[in-house]
């Protein structure tokens, strides 16, 4: 496929290898007043791979996947994507990464057709090639018949569905997902999951955050494990959870403590 | 119940101020403002003592009722301050909607403004009583007619709160809020051009209008006392018992009737967008010009422009200093001109929490400045007409249609100056848009001075740019209008140069003053 978001500036060009690191960061490190939200991240994600970034709430995943794609400026440390610097050469990151951030931030007063056609038209792609990407995007998201609905009405699981659609559209080699799947009804995750695959088959790269040990089992090769602000665990899939499942690893590393059986008593007892 | 009810709205009060020194700043200056209005009301209409009899009945009756009015509008404009008030928010509770109407009707009878209200009316007991029946009437009808008002907001709130609730009531309610303020200059420009007569004329027969209202009948009780008093008191009774039944009934149906926010319709694909140019810059105009016509806070902000410009048109015509002539045509152009292009003081403001999507893109300062050469395109279409029919209305008002032409010029060059300010302030003090859309703030929380200093400093910036041109075309040196336009354009254009440079180095900053929680 025609990588018409390839913008002027000697970026990765397409015959010379591929770094074998799609992303790698270097004591990446962030705080908000007194709270170090992320205190030095190496985080190492290699090419082609289907990466989840897990950990508790408040592990700092969603700072630091900002601070990668150029969305918050970090206070130390860098972040490459493909080989290049983000903050010190934008122009070769943005052109080949898509982005869906949490929360659901779109352009509410769109629709979902309007809103594929403005990330491709701002992305420089010819009007023509946004249509038709944006067509066979809809289609498979199976959104066609919400197409030319506004996204303020969306649901939560046509948001992430047409937010994925819009990070796509302009066939990026690094996809990062800020909890795609949270708040998704089982039939959108399948059609998200499916997308997914077959983006990484080609052998193009995901780093996505999740919550859902069970999904990042069965979706990823490669985990990275974050808590307080740091990655505590990182390497294929196999190698990190060792034996255990996901769950149990993760629940290990983080070094959660058994909750206890003390109070509670009238719960459940009928009547009381 | 209703103990519990207050308590629960003063337990609100205070945790809203908790922590967060500007509403705890806000909160002191609402005080301020109940007090003032509790005293300043009183002693208004205890004056009335002092008016001959007929005319200060007929004043009782229409403040009386001008307090209801502002008790049943009030509350909508501010719909969601307040979550006594939401009945979605009470319906898991085991409460039978007679239980749920006494809590809400204590709950709303709390607070500074039912205070001030009642001592406001209160002065009406001073300024109509006549005799002892009168005053004894007066301490019932008070307390009465304070209730009548709140019963009144809240059965128009519950009936509505299905609809304020969903997306499209609430886009609804931002424009009604710009026709409310639009409607309050009305008095104002009736009593300057001496539409309806003389003032008391005016004021008798918008009191005849209001006599056998529940407001009227309560301030003619007390203005009347004896048996006409007693029984048009127990009428008064009558109706709030009857409007509290209602409450009760609709309260009832609200709760378990399903919410319609969900039922979503279809956009037309503009035609349009065809003719744009492909790439970032076509596609920042049609997305800006779509939000014209959809975003709620857009529209209430063109409306309001346009209303304003219309209503100076007007008070700048009548009254013994007021303009004529050319000057005339081209003061409200410009005007118009600086209040459509005070639009873009704050671009990013409507994007909001999506502007990553433009972030992630672009990699260069110029990128930023094709997006605000675009942003200022699609409000340009959309000023150019409303600028035209004021300069055109302005001339016509003053007297002869060739003065829309220096006009029209002289604002041409006006919005562009407006607008490369308003780049700037847009990258300097970016701000959040409120999401719950009400007429008293314009910002989120905390960004409320932000977003005053941006406002000022724009206008005040524009002022000062603009003041070369548009001062000598007033003066009647109306050849300098022709200079206006490129003079207006070059100083768009270093705007934006200097708005993409500083913008592009704080994009995160930009990126996290837009999309605070709101």
């Amino acid at each position: 496929m025609t990588d018409f978001a390839e913008r002027d500036g000697p970026s990765v060009t397409e015959g010379a290898p591929a770094p074998a690191e799609a992303v790698r960061t270097r004591g990446l490190y962030k705080r908000f007043g007194r709270q170090v939200a992320v205190a030095g991240v190496d985080l190492v994600v290699p090419a082609g791979s289907f990466a989840g970034l897990v950990g508790p709430n408040g592990a700092g995943k969603t700072t630091t996947l900002s601070m990668i794609t150029g969305l918050l400026l970090p206070d130390a440390g860098s972040a490459e994507v493909g080989g290049s610097d983000v903050w010190r050469d934008p122009v070769a990151v943005k052109a080949h990464i898509g982005v869906l951030p949490e929360g659901l931030r779109l352009f509410e007063r769109l629709s979902g057709r309007e809103l594929l056609m403005y990330n491709g038209r701002l992305r420089g792609i010819p009007k023509d090639e946004v249509a038709r990407r944006s067509e066979e995007l809809l289609t498979v998201m199976d959104l066609v018949s919400s197409a030319d609905k506004l996204v303020v009405d969306y649901s939560t699981g046509m948001r992430k569905k047409i937010g994925l659609a819009a990070a796509l559209l302009h066939n990026p080699r690094v996809l990062f997902l800020d909890e795609p799947f949270e708040g998704v009804d089982p039939i959108s995750a399948n059609t998200l999951v499916e997308v997914l695959r077959r983006y990484t088959s080609s052998g193009s790269t995901v780093v996505f955050s999740s919550h859902v040990m069970e999904l990042v089992e069965r979706l990823c090769d490669w985990v990275s494990v974050m808590n307080l602000g740091r990655i505590v665990a990182q390497g294929p899939l196999s190698e990190v959870r060792g034996g255990q499942t996901l769950n149990e690893a993760l629940l290990h590393l983080v070094g959660a403590r058994a909750t206890g059986e003390q109070g509670l008593s009238w719960l459940g007892s009928p009547g009381a | 119940m209703a103990w519990l009810f207050v308590r629960l709205k003063l337990r609100l009060i205070a945790g809203n101020l908790r922590g967060d020194a500007m509403r705890q700043i806000g909160f002191v200056f609402t005080l301020i403002a109940a007090a003032a209005v509790a005293l300043g009301g009183f002693a208004l209409i205890a004056l009335l003592r002092f008016a001959p009899q007929d005319v200060a009945v007929d004043a009782g009756m229409v403040i009386f009722t001008v307090i209801a009015l502002i008790w049943v509008v009030g509350p909508l404009l501010v719909f969601g301050v307040d979550e006594t008030l939401d009945p979605a928010r009470l319906v898991l509770f085991p409460l039978t909607a007679r239980q749920m109407a006494v809590g809400m009707f204590a709950a709303s009878a709390t607070g500074p403004w039912p205070l001030a209200s009642l001592i406001v009316l209160l002065g009406a007991v001073a300024g109509l009583a006549r005799d002892v029946s009168g005053l004894l009437i007066g301490l019932v009808a008070v307390p009465l007619h304070l209730a009548f008002c709140l019963v009144a907001s809240r059965t128009v709130t519950t009936a509505l709160s299905r609809l304020l609730r969903s997306r499209r009531g609430r886009d609804l309610l931002a424009i009604g809020v710009v026709f409310v303020v639009l409607l309050s200059q009305v008095p104002n420009l009736v009593i300057n051009r001496g539409v309806a007569g003389p003032p008391l004329e005016l004021l008798a027969g918008l009191a005849a209008l209001v006599r056998w209202s529940p407001p009227g009948m309560a301030a003619h009780a007390i203005a009347g006392g004896g048996l006409l008093g007693l029984a048009e008191l127990a009428a008064v009774g009558v109706l709030v018992i009857v409007l509290a039944a209602v409450w009760v009934a609709v309260l009832r149906r609200t709760l378990v009737r399903a919410d319609s926010s969900t039922e979503a319709a279809s956009v037309g694909r503009s035609r349009f967008d065809r003719l744009l140019p492909g790439g970032p810059f076509g596609a920042v105009v049609a997305k800006e010009l779509k939000y014209l016509r959809r975003e709620p806070r857009g529209r209430m902000g063109w409306l309001s422009a346009v209303g304003v410009s219309t209503v100076l048109l007007f008070s700048l015509s009548s009254g013994p200093g007021g303009l004529s002539g050319a000057s005339l045509a081209i003061a409200v152009a410009c005007l118009t001109a600086l209040m459509l292009g005070l639009q873009g003081v704050n671009v990013f403001g409507i994007d909001g929490r999506a502007l990553w999507m433009n972030a992630v893109v672009y990699s260069a300062p110029r990128d930023l400045r094709t997006d605000l050469a675009a942003r200022h395109l699609a409000i340009s279409l959309a000023a150019g007409p409303a600028i035209a029919v004021l300069a055109v209305a302005g001339a016509l008002v003053a007297g002869d249609l060739v003065w829309a032409v220096p006009a029209l010029l002289t604002a041409a060059g006006a919005l562009p100056i407006a607008l490369g300010v308003g780049a700037v302030t847009s990258v300097i003090t970016p701000y959040t848009y409120p999401q719950r859309v009400n007429a008293f703030t314009s910002a989120a929380p905390g960004q409320g001075g932000v977003a005053v200093a941006g406002s000022f400093g724009a206008m005040l910036a524009t002022a000062l740019l603009a003041a070369p041109v548009v001062i000598p075309v007033l003066m009647g040196v109306t050849w300098l209008s022709v200079v206006a336009v490129p003079y207006g354009l070059a100083v768009a254009y270093g705007g934006r140069r200097l708005a993409a440079t500083i913008g592009y180095a704080r994009l995160p900053d930009l990126l996290a003053a837009v999309s605070r929680p709101s």
